[in-house]
């Protein structure tokens, strides 16, 4: 039993340190959310954020508007494409704690600089 | 394939990054379970797995027929499966458009075209069903808002132009209108939501599923189980297992990681391989077939393929060593795919041929502008500036463009016997564009077998399971060795349809 707790409290602990340290955060949002993890994990520190989690800061709309392209472009907005609209989920191309590809990539090799891989 | 030709293709394939390691993820341990004893965590009237087209003309079609309470699961977080990336080439009989445009088409002579591309094993039944109802289908997208092109195309093996196309050349140009229709019909919709195994009853009937919740694909997420009773039964939905390098490997050794493909990452054929567990027929797994338009020069399907579908009936396809035609440009895909992959190099290393297209014809389709904008495809003043870009012998070159537009003038194709209807008046004359061809795994041809009925079969019965309906390219069989470019559309809608009109009709 005793053995136990100590696992546990070393687990903890081990978790704990984690995310004190190795966890990396954008910067932009270091000043919003700060050490609060659950203000994006609202579905438990395990599982991934919901797919709703990001929109409860970020507009789709605004988004849409920010990352906008030509007429002729018009449908390779990240945030209003042509094969999934305005639908795609955040974490199909962003991830707060590591570097991600856009999905695009994986059929078009359309250029994104401001998107961090 | 010999040893050396697999060699130089897998060189040449990593050459291209192509993202390989996404597929070999083994989809998790699927298992079907006895009902007896289960809690139902939620009970639904109809259940489908898998939002593509099949899935989401099922969904509009039980609406339509009173259903109450439709839902569709799809496991990845976003809706529309290879649909929502298709090329939007839909193939019909006796439509408006071939009305108009005085085309001379029958259910009769589309089953025709395809029975001879499935080389003796197609399902004439089932074609001829499909081919009976494809204008209903692409009803069922004008209804939902889909737009076409105003012009028909002629693809590949078909003896006719019967194919529209999306406005926006993209099977979402019919996946996003018949996804907002659903939803206004009241389907509901759930992603992250994956199939993990069937429920049966005494008698071996499927009562319902397993779903697993809040489901990230290929991460480590634990998610949740729960019962889905069904209560009219279930349709799977759930498309093809091209990106499952190890199922497709298991059927055709040369199809390894390292060949491209074009397929979205949820095409893993779970769905299919839980259904042989139950006792569905297995039929033509081994039939996979590649694309003949795809280009080594970008990843998936990309902008190329829908470039050369429409380009090849005025296109000339050459290889690089010789500087000559050495395929039919609009032959099936089975003889066009391993015509190209026959150009190598002196080492057995692939060399992508070439499809040189005038850009005064090439330019009418929307992509060649995107083409060129994005790398993937160059326009060329001369012959002699095309040749020395891509060190084609120009003696060679300049004489094929002679004899092909002599044959272009005569209407008659005496290399390949080309069907030179769409080509008339169309000289292979400069300023060109050239675009680089390799196949792409594609589509996979096999999967479950299925009655007219949208029925799954028993294998040993020979009786449909009650309760179970496939529809999609989950099901095998219906094209036999090789499908006809724009056929799947039709397909896979019309089977949805089918599949509601049997449950909602029991
Ligand atoms: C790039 C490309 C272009 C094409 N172009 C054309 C064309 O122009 N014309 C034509 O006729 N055909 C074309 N095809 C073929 C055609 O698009 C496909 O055969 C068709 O989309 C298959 O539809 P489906 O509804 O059967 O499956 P899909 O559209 O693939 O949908 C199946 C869905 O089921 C989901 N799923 C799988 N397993 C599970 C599970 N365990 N639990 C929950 N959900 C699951 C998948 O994620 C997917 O979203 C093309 C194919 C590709 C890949």
């Amino acid at each position: 039993m005793k053995t136990l707790k100590i696992m546990l409290a070393l687990a903890m602990f081990g978790f704990a340190s984690l995310s004190a340290q190795a966890v990396e955060i954008r910067d932009y949002h270091k000043d919003v959310i700060g050490k609060d993890c659950k203000a994006c994990h609202d579905q438990g520190m395990k599982q991934y954020p919901s797919d709703e989690s990001c929109l409860s800061c970020h507009n789709v709309d605004d988004l849409a508007e920010q990352t906008a392209r030509s007429e002729e472009d018009k449908w390779q907005n990240p945030h209003n494409n042509l094969h999934y609209g305005k639908e795609l989920p955040c974490q199909e191309c962003h991830s707060e704690h590591k570097a991600k590809k856009p999905m695009c990539s994986n059929c078009h090799t359309f250029e994104y600089d401001k998107h961090k891989e | 394939m010999t040893k050396v030709d697999l060699l130089g293709r897998r060189k040449f394939i990593t050459g291209l990054g192509v993202a390989a390691g996404a597929a070999m993820v083994a989809p998790a341990m699927a298992v079907s379970e006895k009902a007896a004893g289960v809690t139902w965590d939620e009970e639904f009237e109809i259940v489908i797995i898998g939002s593509g087209f099949a899935g989401l003309a099922a969904a509009i079609e039980a609406k339509k027929l009173g259903a109450k309470d439709v839902h569709i699961f799809e496991k990845m977080s976003y809706f529309g499966g290879n649909s929502a990336i298709n090329g939007g080439l839909f193939a019909a009989p006796q439509t408006p458009m071939q009305k108009k445009e005085g085309v001379k088409d029958s259910v009769d002579r589309m089953v025709g075209d395809q029975m001879k591309a499935g080389r003796g094993i197609a399902d004439e039944a089932l074609l001829r069903h499909v081919a009976e109802h494809a204008v209903e289908a692409l009803q069922m997208t004008l209804d939902a808002g889909s737009e076409y092109h105003p012009y028909l195309q002629q693809l590949g093996g078909h003896s006719v132009a019967r194919t529209y196309q999306t406005t926006v050349s993209c099977g979402a140009g019919i996946t996003q209108p018949l996804l907002k229709k659903c939803r206004d019909l009241g389907v509901e919709t759930h992603n992250r939501a994956k199939f993990e195994g069937f429920l049966v009853g005494e008698k071996g009937e499927v009562l319902g599923v397993k779903m697993r919740q809040n489901y990230h694909f290929e991460e480590d997420q634990p998610g949740k189980v729960i019962n889905v009773r069904a209560k009219r039964g279930v349709i799977m939905a759930t498309g093809g297992f091209a990106q499952n390098v190890n199922l497709r490997m298991a059927q055709d050794p040369t199809l390894t990681a390292e060949v491209g493909c074009t397929n979205a990452p949820g095409a893993t054929g779970e769905g299919m391989y839980e259904m042989f567990r139950l006792g569905a027929v297995p039929v033509h797994l081994a039939h996979i077939q590649s694309g003949p338009w795809a280009s080594p020069d970008e990843g998936g399907f990309g902008y190329v393929s829908n470039y050369s579908i429409y380009n090849f009936p005025h296109s000339m396809a050459v290889n690089r060593l010789t500087g000559k035609r050495f395929m039919n440009e609009i032959a099936d895909r089975k003889t066009r795919a391993d015509a190209e992959l026959s150009c190598r190099d002196e080492k057995g290393n692939a060399y992508p041929p070439l499809l040189i297209t005038s850009y005064k014809d090439s330019k009418k389709h929307p992509n060649t502008k995107k083409v060129i904008k994005y790398n993937v495809g160059w326009k060329f003043e001369s012959v002699d500036e095309l040749a020395t870009h891509f060190s084609v012998p120009v003696k060679a070159l300049k004489a094929q463009i002679e004899e092909y537009n002599q044959y272009v003038k005569s209407g008659d194709d005496k290399q390949f016997g080309k069907n030179m209807t769409k080509a008339a008046g169309k000289y292979i004359e400069a300023p060109f564009t050239v675009v680089r061809l390799w196949p792409k795994v594609h589509y996979c041809q096999g999967g479950v077998q299925i009655t007219t009925k949208a029925e799954v079969k028993d294998s040993f019965t020979g009786q449909a399971i009650t309760g179970l309906f496939a529809a999609g390219e989950v099901c095998g069989g219906i094209h036999g060795v090789s499908r006809l470019g724009s056929c799947s559309i039709p397909e896979c809608m019309v089977m949805g349809m089918t599949a509601a009109r049997s449950m909602m009709n029991a």
